[in-house]
């Protein structure tokens, strides 16, 4: 059996991102299969939600989108947005260093996990969707599923219906962040088209690997 | 009158707090409400179920809550729970010197909230520490969130109140170290979550609502926040 490849793990509740220190490749892989797969890696350190023993040194996960994120924008001044599968938190710099964040910690039914499953459950594809769609509002997710759900019975499509949902829980994310001119993207939903055009600022998709990236940080300045 | 209770053999119970052998039964209340008003409740009821209950004295005052005086009109109204409905307004201040001190932040909880009742330990000593940051806020339903903390954090809001014995003073709640990186702490449904909400706005701190048990998310936000402000990443 050959011996446990090391490994730097952002674990969340959907996918684990594995960054391999061996040979420096990538990996995203389903969470609950990976889980099962533990046997094979040596974590060095690791971040997100789900593993909370035996998984190397452990990163705080707004620290490690903080570390990522400046290792990724070079700007002084700037805000990403991490659009988790349960849960979206944001680190807001300010002269490249951390001046806000905030996580939305209660409601996860307007995160990555519902838009994600709204997509495939009505199978549109991204480019479909209208871009004027008025937005519903989406004080949670379930109340603005049920207005979502509403609006298709009152004989609106499914694109025009999908893209007014996005586009509220759009509007919250710019609420929690404090509306900036542009906002950097993380997680999942970077390649969700149909995601990133709900945003009325501009948006810039920084991919699924930023914590992965604050982790590589962390880990080679020795600081975990 | 308390004082005559207690020597003839009364026993007092702080309602707001955990009763040994009674779980909360969430059952009295709507869902969306104030975790620590479902567990007074909850504790006057089982109290009442094993014939342990003489009087419940409700604090209904700006020293409380709007939620506690609808509840107990709502109990004096529709059962014969006995019910004295009180009020402190007392603005004559003891002052706050477990507030300040350097003992473990959930020690400095303990010790606030047993002083309802119970004097200090004797031979207690309490020394004022320089502030690393402050939680402030009424006391936790879950108190495992207070042992993210430095020693050295100064509590504010209605706890230090609390321990001044002037629970009605609004000026002193809203009343933070400026610079003293705040943890702004409210139950969910509490009202005090405007206060709370906008404190942490006005001062830069983090704003943190906590419904019954902190999540993964709650914990590792207030570690986040204590990491970046302070380099703290806890006393593990
Ligand atoms: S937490 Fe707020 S709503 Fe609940 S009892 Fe205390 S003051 Fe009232």
């Amino acid at each position: 059996m050959s011996a446990p490849s090391p490994i730097l793990l952002d674990c969340g509740t959907g996918y684990a991102k594995i960054f391999n220190l061996e040979d420096s490749t990538r990996a995203i892989v389903p969470a609950r299969r990976f889980i099962k797969t533990l046997s094979e890696y040596d974590i060095k350190a690791s971040t997100g939600h789900n593993l909370s023993s035996g998984a190397g040194a452990r990163v705080n996960e707004l620290v490690a989108l903080a570390e990522g994120a400046l290792s990724m924008v070079d700007e002084p001044d700037f805000t990403v947005l991490d659009f988790g599968a349960r849960d979206v938190k944001y680190v807001q710099i300010r002269s490249r260093r951390v001046a806000g964040m905030d996580w939305n910690t209660e409601c996860g039914a307007f995160a990555g996990q519902v838009v994600e499953l709204l997509t495939r459950y009505f199978d549109v594809e991204p480019e479909n969707l209208p871009a004027d769609a008025p937005r519903i509002p989406v004080v949670c997710g379930v109340l603005g599923m049920t207005s979502m759900f509403d609006m298709i019975s009152n004989g609106k499509s499914h694109e025009e219906a999908l893209a007014g949902f996005l586009r509220g829980v759009a509007f919250n994310c710019e609420t929690l962040v404090g509306r900036p001119d542009r906002l950097y993207l993380s997680g999942g939903l970077c390649d969700n088209k149909a995601f990133v055009s709900a945003f009325t600022r501009e948006t810039i998709p920084l991919g699924r690997f930023v914590l992965i990236e604050g982790l590589r940080k962390i880990y080679s300045e020795n600081n975990i | 009158m308390m004082q005559e209770r207690v020597e003839n053999g009364a026993l007092i119970f702080d309602l707001d707090e955990p009763l040994a052998d009674r779980p909360v039964k969430d059952i009295y209340l709507p869902n969306a409400y104030c975790s620590i008003l479902k567990r007074v409740v909850s504790n006057i009821f089982s109290l009442r179920e094993d014939g342990g209950l003489d009087l419940v004295l409700a604090t209904v005052g700006k020293c409380k809550c709007d939620g506690m005086r609808n509840i107990a009109s709502w109990l004096e109204r529709t059962t014969d729970i006995p019910i004295l409905k009180v009020e402190n307004d007392n603005m004559n201040g003891v002052g706050f010197p477990i507030s300040r001190s350097g003992l473990p932040l959930l020690k400095k909880m303990e010790l606030i909230v047993n002083s309802v009742f119970a004097p200090l330990p004797e031979g207690l000593t309490l020394e004022e520490c320089a502030p690393k940051c402050g939680f402030w806020g009424v006391p936790p339903y879950d108190f495992a969130i207070l042992e993210l903390f430095p020693d050295e954090t100064h509590i504010f809001g209605w706890t230090r109140c609390m321990e001044n014995k002037t629970p009605a003073d609004i000026e002193m709640e809203c009343d933070v170290d400026t610079g003293v990186p705040t943890v702004f702490f409210t139950q969910s449904f509490c009202q005090k979550s405007a206060f709370a909400y906008n404190l942490a706005r006005e001062h830069g701190g983090l704003y943190v609502e906590v419904d019954k048990m902190m999540s993964h998310s709650t914990r590792a936000k207030i570690e986040a926040f204590l990491e970046f402000n302070l380099g703290w990443r806890g006393k593990r």
